[in-house]
C-alpha cells in the first residue's frame, strides 16, 4: 500500500466486529486476490459480489438453472472468473465483469468445494471434493472428471487406476478427503482419511510424494499460505498442524523429479515417504487442549504470519487467532451462531466470518489514534529517553551565528511520477491485467420529492453513547434493499447533523459503551423493526476509530 | 526536464464564453476527450477537448456550483454546489435532460470540494459546514461524514490507490485521513496562519502540493512531514485558486493567481518559467490535458470566460 504513514502494524489481528454485511442467507466466502471484492455463496443459489471498500453489493450473479445453495467459490487468479459449487451436483463458471455464465457441469456427487487452478489466468481446470468420493480434477469446458488417488496400493508404484469417464470406477466409498492446489498449480496436496498428505502430479494423476501425518487422523481440511510456504491441515483428532513447504515454488513438479531419481534405491511405498520427508516438514501443532475443540475452516493470514481457526462448536462464535510460533494471541468471540465459514483479508488485518444465521461478519482492528502525528513535528518516543544537553546548549549566541536548521536540500530532485511497488504482491507474472474493482455506477435517483425523506432506518446518532460524537457514521450496510434494481435511498443526514452540530466539540476516548456492546452479542436487525429503533451508529470519530457497529434500542 | 531541451511556452489557443457569472473550476476528463467548467451561474457545461465546442450545458442546480471531479472512466462528472448537494451527471448522456443521474444530498451548508476516489466507487465532498463526507457512488449513500476541521474545509482529493484523502482548510491546518475507516492519520500543517486553500496529492501519491493564502505554494513529503519545493511569485491571499502538476512535457506546477495570470514553475528548479496573460480576472482554476500539452484556466466574475493554452508542436 501506498501509504508509508499508515500504522505499520499491517501485519496484525483484528479485534472486534466492525460491520456485518447482509444480504439472503450466505454459506461460504472468498476474496479476490487484492482483497477489494468479496464474493459470496448463497442459500439461494446466488452468488454476490460486494465491493469490500464500500461495503456495498457490486455484481448479482444470478442463475434461473441453479437455485440450490452453493457450497462454495472460487476467485480465479486475476479476478476475472469465478467458480461456484452448488448443493445440485453443478460447477458453473462465470465472468466477472459481464455477469454471463461461461460453462455448467454437473458431477455425480454434490462438490463440497471446488478451487480453480491458480497457475491460469483463465483456467480450465479445477478440482472438485465431492461429499462421499476422492477428489476429482474437473475439466470445465469438456465436463471430463478424473478421480485422483487417494490411498497409496501396497503393492505396485503409486498409480491408481483412473477414470477417464464420468462414472465411478468401483473404487470403494471414502470418506470426505481434502484437497488443494499449492501456489502454481502444477501439484495438488490430497489430505485422506489415513492421516497421510499425498502430493499428486495432476497431469499424469501419479502420487508423487507421501508424508504421514501423525496422529492418522482422517484429514479434513488442507490450505496452503497465501504465499505457498506453508501448509496447513485440519485433521480429526482436533489437530491443527502447520507444515513449510520444502519445495521451490515455480518448478515444483521439476524437484520432484529430481528427488525421485535421487532416491532411486528405495521403492514403493518407502520411496513415496522419503521424497515426502522432501517436501514437506512439521512445523507447528495447534489444539486446545482444554476444550478439545473442533476446528472449522482453517486458514492463515495473507502475509502467513497468523493462523486463524473456527470453532466448530454449534452455537457459538469463536475465532481464534495464533502466530506461526505456536502461540495463541486472540481469542475473537461473536454472538452466539455457529460459524461456517472464514477467511482472511489478503492485505489487511481484517477476517471475515460467515454464520449459520446468513450474515456476514467483517473483524478488524479496533482503531485507536495517534495523537503525536498530529503535530507535524512531534516525534513520538517508545519510552522515556534521559536528555543530555549539549555543551553550547545554554550559552547565549548572537543571533546571526545560528543558522536555521533546514535538513533538507531544497534542490534535491522530487519524482512525482513514479510509483512504489506493492511488497504485499510478489507475483512477477503479472502478464494480464488484474481485475481490481467493478465498475460503479451510480444507480438512478427516483424523481425528486419535493421534501427531503427521513429514511426508514434513522441515522440519529445514539445520544446515550459516553460523550459528544463528533462524527457520524451511515447506516452500515445490511440493508436487503441494498439491491441493484431497488431505488437508490437519498440519504438525508442533515438532521443528525444539526443535532451533532450543537454538541461540544470535546475530545474523547474510545467509547466504553462501545467495548461493552461488542462484548455482548451483536443482535441481528429485525427486518420490519427498523422504524422503532435508532441505530446505534458507533460513530466513527475524529478522535478514536472505533468502527463497531451494533444496535441498541433505545427507548 | 532534460536541461538540454529548451522551454517551448504555451500561447493562447482559445477563449470559451458560455458562463453568464464568474466560472469556478474547470476540469479535462481523464482520457483527456471532454472539459467541463462549473460556474456560480448555477450550471455546469462539458466541451469537447478537440474541438473546444459545447457539448452540454448541466442545469439542475439552485445555487452557483464550487467545484466538479471526473471518475475515472471519464463517465460521470460531480458537482458541488452552494445548494448543499452534490450531483452526478453522465457526462456521455445523449440528451442533456438525462444527464442527471443522482444527488447527494447531507450536508448542511455550502458544498466546497469534491473528487471521487481513483476506482471511482467513492467520492469525497467538503464543506462550509466544516465536515468531510465520504460517498458510496452507486447507492449514494454517505458512507462518512468527518469533523475534520473548524472552518470551511477548501479541498479534498484521493492518493493514487484511494487508501488516503489529504484535506485542506480555512483553518489553518492540512490533514491526511484513512479513507476506509474515516481516521485521522496525520495533521502536515498546524498553524493558525495562514488559512491552506488547497492540497492535492502528487500523481504517485507520494507528496502533497499544497497552497496557502499568503503567495505560497509547498511541495510536502507528508510521510517525513518536510516540505521540498516552494514556488512563489504569484498572488494568493484571498481565493481558493486550484494548482496542479503538469507532466506531458516536461515537469511542472501550474497555477492560477490573483493577478489575472497563468504561472507556470520547473518542478525541480522552483523557477517560473511562464506567466500566461489574458483573463481579465482572478485566474482561479487550471487543469492541464492528460496526454496533449494543454492547459485550460478559469476566471473570476470581471473575466467568465475559459481560456486553452496550447504549446506549439
Amino acid at each position: 500500500m501506498n501509504a508509508p504513514i499508515i500504522d505499520p502494524l499491517q501485519g496484525d489481528f483484528p479485534e472486534v466486529i466492525e460491520e456485518y454485511l447482509e444480504h439472503g442467507v450466505m454459506k461460504c466466502i472468498a476474496f479476490n486476490r487484492r482483497g477489494t471484492l468479496l464474493a459470496a455463496g448463497c442459500s439461494d443459489g446466488n452468488c454476490i459480489i460486494w465491493d469490500f471498500e464500500t461495503r456495498g453489493i457490486a455484481k448479482e450473479l444470478r442463475d434461473k438453472d441453479c437455485i440450490a445453495a452453493i457450497t462454495s467459490v472460487c476467485w480465479s487468479k486475476y479476478g476475472h472468473r469465478i467458480l461456484v459449487s452448488a448443493a445440485d451436483k453443478s460447477l458453473t463458471l462465470w465472468d466477472v465483469v459481464s455477469g454471463e455464465r461461461l460453462t455448467r457441469t454437473t458431477l455425480q456427487q454434490t462438490p463440497l468445494q471446488a478451487r480453480l487452478n491458480p497457475g491460469s489466468s483463465t483456467p480450465s481446470l479445477c478440482l472438485a471434493c465431492p461429499l462421499s468420493s476422492a477428489p476429482m480434477i474437473v475439466d470445465l469446458n469438456t465436463g471430463s472428471t478424473t478421480m485422483l488417488p487417494v490411498s497409496i496400493p501396497d503393492t505396485g508404484n503409486g498409480t491408481v487406476p483412473q477414470s477417464r469417464n464420468k462414472f465411478s470406477d468401483g473404487t470403494p466409498p471414502f470418506t470426505p478427503t481434502a484437497a488443494c492446489f499449492n501456489k502454481y498449480g502444477d501439484l495438488i496436496y490430497v489430505g485422506n482419511s489415513k492421516g497421510e498428505i499425498l502430493i499428486i502430479d495432476h497431469r499424469t494423476v501419479q502420487v508423487q510424494a507421501m508424508v504421514p501425518v501423525s496422529g492418522s487422523a482422517v484429514v479434513k481440511n488442507i490450505v496452503f499460505s497465501r504465499n505457498g510456504q506453508y501448509l496447513l491441515t485440519n485433521s480429526n483428532d482436533r489437530t491443527i498442524r502447520i507444515y513449510e513447504n520444502l519445495l521451490p515454488f515455480k518448478d515444483g513438479l521439476v524437484a520432484l523429479d529430481d528427488l525421485d531419481k535421487t532416491l532411486n534405491e528405495l521403492d514403493g511405498v518407502e520411496k513415496l515417504k522419503a521424497v515426502g520427508s522432501k517436501c514437506l516438514t512439521l512445523f507447528r501443532e495447534f489444539q486446545d487442549s482444554i476444550t478439545k475443540m473442533h476446528w472449522k475452516a482453517p486458514c492463515f493470514s495473507g502475509d502467513g504470519e497468523w493462523v486463524i481457526g473456527g470453532s466448530a462448536s454449534k452455537g457459538e462464535h469463536k475465532i481464534y487467532i495464533w502466530d506461526r510460533a505456536g502461540h495463541l494471541v486472540k481469542i475473537l468471540e461473536g454472538p452466539k451462531e455457529a460459524l461456517i465459514d472464514l477467511a482472511w483479508h489478503p492485505v489487511h488485518p481484517i477476517v471475515v466470518s460467515v454464520s449459520l444465521t446468513g450474515f456476514v461478519y467483517i473483524w478488524a482492528k479496533d482503531y485507536t489514534e495517534n495523537w503525536s502525528a498530529f503535530a507535524p513535528d512531534f516525534k513520538e518516543l517508545e519510552e522515556n529517553e534521559e536528555y543530555v544537553e549539549r555543551e553550547d546548549e545554554f550559552d547565549l549566541v548572537p543571533e546571526t551565528e545560528k543558522v536555521k536548521e533546514s535538513d533538507v536540500n531544497e534542490d534535491d530532485e522530487v519524482d512525482i511520477l513514479t510509483l512504489e511497488k506493492n511488497s504485499a504482491f510478489s507475483d512477477s507474472d503479472m502478464s494480464q491485467e488484474e481485475l481490481c474493482f467493478l465498475p460503479a455506477i451510480p444507480s438512478p435517483d427516483v424523481p425528486e420529492r419535493q421534501d427531503k425523506c427521513v429514511e426508514s432506518s434513522s441515522k440519529l446518532v445514539d445520544s446515550n453513547q459516553s460523550g459528544s460524537p463528533l462524527s457520524e457514521e451511515a447506516e452500515p450496510n445490511g440493508h436487503t434493499t441494498n439491491h441493484a434494481s431497488s431505488p437508490p435511498e437519498v440519504v438525508d443526514n442533515s438532521a443528525a447533523e444539526d443535532a451533532g452540530g450543537s454538541r461540544m466539540k470535546r475530545k474523547r476516548k474510545p467509547s466504553e459503551k462501545g467495548l461493552e456492546l461488542q462484548a455482548e452479542k451483536v443482535r441481528k436487525p429485525k427486518s420490519s423493526g427498523r422504524l422503532s429503533k435508532v441505530k446505534n451508529k458507533s460513530v466513527v470519530d475524529q478522535d478514536n476509530g472505533n468502527g463497531f457497529h451494533g444496535d441498541d434500542v433505545s427507548d | 526536464m532534460a536541461s538540454g531541451t529548451p522551454y517551448k511556452p504555451y500561447r493562447h489557443l482559445k477563449t470559451l464564453t458560455a458562463h453568464t457569472r464568474a466560472v469556478s473550476c474547470v476540469k479535462f476528463s481523464n482520457d483527456g476527450t471532454l472539459l467541463a467548467s462549473a460556474s456560480l451561474d448555477k450550471t455546469v457545461i462539458v466541451w469537447s477537448s478537440q474541438t473546444l465546442s459545447l457539448v452540454h450545458r448541466l442545469v439542475g442546480h439552485s445555487d452557483g456550483v464550487s467545484d466538479l471531479a471526473w471518475s475515472s472512466d471519464s463517465h460521470y462528472i460531480c458537482s458541488a454546489s452552494d445548494d448543499r448537494t452534490l450531483r452526478i451527471w453522465d457526462a456521455r448522456a445523449a440528451a442533456t435532460e438525462s444527464a442527471h443521474v443522482k444527488t447527494l444530498r447531507g450536508h448542511s451548508d455550502f458544498v466546497f470540494c469534491v473528487n471521487f476516489s481513483p476506482q471511482s466507487n467513492l467520492i469525497v465532498s467538503g464543506s462550509f459546514d466544516e465536515t468531510i463526507r465520504i460517498w458510496e457512488v452507486k447507492t449514494g449513500r454517505c458512507l462518512h461524514a468527518i469533523r475534520a476541521h473548524t472552518m470551511p474545509v477548501t479541498s479534498v482529493h484521493f492518493n493514487r490507490d484511494g487508501s488516503l484523502i489529504v484535506s485542506a482548510s480555512h483553518d489553518g491546518t492540512c490533514k491526511i485521513w484513512d479513507s476506509s475507516t474515516a481516521t485521522l492519520l496525520k495533521t502536515l500543517i498546524d498553524d493558525k496562519v495562514p488559512a491552506v486553500s488547497f492540497a492535492k496529492f502528487s500523481p504517485n501519491g507520494k507528496f502533497i502540493l499544497v497552497a496557502t493564502l499568503n503567495d505560497t505554494l509547498k511541495l510536502w513529503n507528508y510521510s517525513t512531514g518536510k516540505f521540498l519545493k516552494i514556488y512563489a511569485g504569484h498572488v494568493n491571499r484571498v481565493y481558493c485558486i486550484t494548482s496542479t502538476f503538469s507532466v506531458t512535457n516536461g515537469k511542472y506546477i501550474v497555477s492560477g493567481s490573483e493577478d489575472r495570470c497563468v504561472y507556470l514553475w520547473d518542478l525541480q528548479q522552483k523557477t517560473m518559467v511562464q506567466k500566461l496573460e489574458g483573463h481579465s480576472d482572478t485566474v482561479i482554476s487550471v487543469t492541464c490535458h492528460p496526454t496533449e500539452n494543454k492547459i485550460a484556466s478559469a476566471g473570476l466574475d470581471g473575466d467568465r470566460t475559459v481560456r486553452i493554452w496550447a504549446q506549439d508542436s
